[in-house]
């Protein structure tokens, strides 16, 4: 079987498919081709290496670890997939792929062209290279590359407000990659090693110097700057608005949550063992989570375009996240895996519901938008689904991880703190709909403004409405068979806070016990002084 | 050698932040590329000063003498370099083309600029369809 060294075709296939486009430059139509086999393959790949890790809810979920080149763990490059990687890569890729179907009918020639179908599925490899990646620097080099891709489809179409907004954008990113380099190069002075296994097993026995604790909560700042939490969030709300839905979608879908999963991966499963750094970390991503939810929805109530409103929702859906992250229980690490699967799907949704609606208004301000409930009956059908979806209402997908990330925060030891928090989520919970239900009523309920009577229809809709039914069947699927993902969340939830299986399938059976041969050499020549 | 190493990496910090908070978008991506290197010289220092010590070679020419500079420090930084090299690069290019479009590249002007323009494209300056 290919398993478990076939994990590097998350890395060789979008590879591959950005390498070959390049040079197909001159020829769109086979350009198409190739990035759609690509994302259809790693798709595939993606649900098979589920399947394989899932071994039902009361097993831990398997370790796929590769080892680049058979160099021993700590000093090569390790790739690892456990539950919480496996159901990434899974999401992700259906979300890539759902973006590029709806693209290839509606997004631009001004945006679609050049190396637009170059340049995706190196997004996508960025992606996949950070949920697999099994060291620290590697965890930097992915962000790297997804970060580099993200700045070329930012900037494509080179429109002015595109341009204007992209370097907030481009350097709050570069800021941050400098700060994660150096809290590598740092970590790394002072541990010796920068293997996550190898981290959590030194975190795990005790053997972390208080020096090394600040590079560490470094990289606190870098990943909460990333997925936008509540100090370093201003990046967001500009850029995003600017990009085409289609690449605006992609974009709100994966990347803030790429930042959620280091968070996850780094502070609870690799640090989360050290008593202080959990603490810290913890307690800071708490009260920010409370800041993150509450601003996020606080902007989407007061803006006028559908297009920021979404944009800045993202915000305060990433509370919940943070929220769930913060809190650190089991359930409430389900939960957020659970509602950062279902919002990495529902938030592309709306977006590309969005995409539409401009098509048909010629523009996302809500006073352009009108009468569109008459225009188009299923659009109007999938926003609604996708919009309750992301309000939370019940039997509909987003209700389920907020209702058990209400359930753990009431159970925070400071029972205030607890119900401080669960109040400010359920005002924000409140104030989403309505931002919601403003977007409904403005586009759908209202008639249509004069000017724009039935001026525009959208070319190639049907292919656009299937991409969207697709992504909004998905959606209802996380909703109504919310059983079984939670139990896949709950296996991923385990294999995080009990990185006992993880250590071991990386660093080799005994290594709970053995000394790290590395943190010594390294330690005994720190010391000299000029 | 680590004092004059830390002075340098403070200075070019300081360098850096000072560029960041300026009006010309042009001081600006030259403050992001001075913070860039003072991270990577920040990086090599933690791997000791090689000053004085030999390189670290694989064993088959000889073994490890112990007083080896640590080389994955260098190593990190060396990807570090070329990944900054491909951001230099790419936000240089952003530059010209805003300077293409809007003309400038004075965050004031850029900020009162009109929203909705697209701004001229390539073609459409050189008058072909």
């Amino acid at each position: 079987m290919i398993w478990p060294h076939g994990i590097v075709l998350f890395v060789i296939v979008p590879l591959l498919a950005g390498a070959i486009n390049v040079a197909l430059h001159s020829f769109p139509r086979l350009q198409r081709w190739v990035v759609v086999v690509a994302l259809v393959v790693n798709l595939v790949l993606a649900v098979a290496t589920l399947g394989e890790v899932y071994r039902g809810e009361s097993n831990p979920g398997a370790v796929l670890v590769s080892q680049m080149g058979n160099w021993p763990a700590p000093f090569g490059i390790t790739l690892v997939v456990d539950a919480l990687s496996a159901v990434m890569l899974c999401v992700s890729a259906a979300v890539t792929l759902g973006v590029y179907l709806y693209a290839l009918s509606q997004l631009e020639r001004r945006f679609a062209g050049g190396y637009f179908h170059a340049v995706y599925p190196m997004l996508l490899l960025g992606v996949n290279f950070s949920f697999i990646t099994g060291d620290l620097f590697n965890l930097f080099v992915a962000f790297e590359v997804m970060l580099m891709a993200s700045y070329v489809l930012l900037c494509a179409g080179t429109t002015r407000p595109q341009l204007r907004q992209a370097y907030k954008y481009i350097i709050l990113n570069v800021v941050a990659s400098t700060l994660f380099v150096m809290a590598c190069g740092f970590i790394y002075g002072h541990l010796g090693t920068l293997n996550l296994a190898d981290l959590a097993r030194l975190a795990a026995a005790g053997q972390i110097p208080r020096t090394a604790v600040p590079a560490i909560l470094l990289l606190l700042v870098v990943f909460a700057s990333k997925t936008a939490a509540f100090p370093v969030w201003y990046w967001l709300p500009d850029s995003y608005p600017t990009m085409p839905p289609a690449i605006g979608g992609l974009f709100s879908g994966l990347l803030t949550k790429v930042g959620v999963y280091a968070l996850i991966r780094v502070f609870l499963m690799v640090f989360g063992a050290d008593p202080d750094i959990r603490f810290i970390a913890l307690t800071s991503l708490l009260v920010s989570s409370a800041g993150t939810m509450f601003i996020g929805v606080l902007g989407a109530v007061s803006s006028h375009g559908v297009r920021r409103i979404l944009s800045i929702h993202v915000i305060s859906q990433v509370g919940y996240m943070i929220l769930g992250v913060g809190l650190g229980t089991e359930l409430a690490l389900a939960a957020t895996v659970l509602y950062m699967i279902q919002h990495m799907i529902v938030k592309t949704t709306l977006f590309l519901c969005c995409g539409m609606m401009e098509k048909y208004a010629g523009g996302d301000e809500l006073g352009q938008l009108g009468g569109l409930l008459r225009r188009d009956g299923w659009l109007a059908a999938m926003f609604l689904i996708a919009a309750l979806s992301l309000a939370g209402l019940p039997p509909l997908s987003g209700f389920f991880g907020k209702f058990l990330l209400l359930i753990e925060s009431l159970r925070l030891v400071p029972s205030a703190a607890g119900y401080a928090l669960a109040t400010v989520a359920l005002l924000t919970s409140l104030l989403t709909l309505l931002s919601m239900v403003k977007i409904w009523s403005f586009a759908f309920w209202s008639p249509a403004p004069a000017r724009v009577a039935t001026a525009l229809v959208p070319q190639r809709r049907g292919a656009a409405m299937a991409a969207i039914g697709v992504m909004v069947a998905l959606a209802l699927s996380v909703g109504l068979g919310a059983g079984a993902y939670l139990k896949v969340a709950t296996v991923a939830a385990r294999g995080i806070l009990d990185s006992g299986d993880y250590i071991r399938a990386v660093l080799g059976e005994s290594s709970l016990i053995g000394s790290a041969p590395l943190a010594r050499a390294n330690n005994a020549g720190e010391g000299e002084v000029e | 050698m680590s004092l004059l190493m830390s002075i340098t990496v403070a200075v070019l910090f300081g360098a850096g932040i000072f560029l960041l908070s300026g009006r010309d978008l042009k001081g600006v991506v030259m403050g992001v590329f001075l913070l860039g290197h003072a991270a990577n010289l920040a990086i090599v220092t933690t791997g000791g000063s090689p000053i004085g010590r030999t390189p670290a070679i694989l064993p088959e020419y000889g073994l490890l003498s112990g007083d080896e500079a640590d080389p994955l420090p260098q190593a990190l930084v060396l990807t570090a370099i070329v990944i900054g090299f491909a951001m230099q690069a790419f936000l240089l290019t952003v530059l010209v083309v805003t300077w293409r479009r809007a003309g400038s590249i004075r965050v004031d002007v850029l900020r009162d600029m009109p929203k909705d323009e697209y701004g001229p494209l390539e073609s459409e300056r050189r008058g072909a369809s």
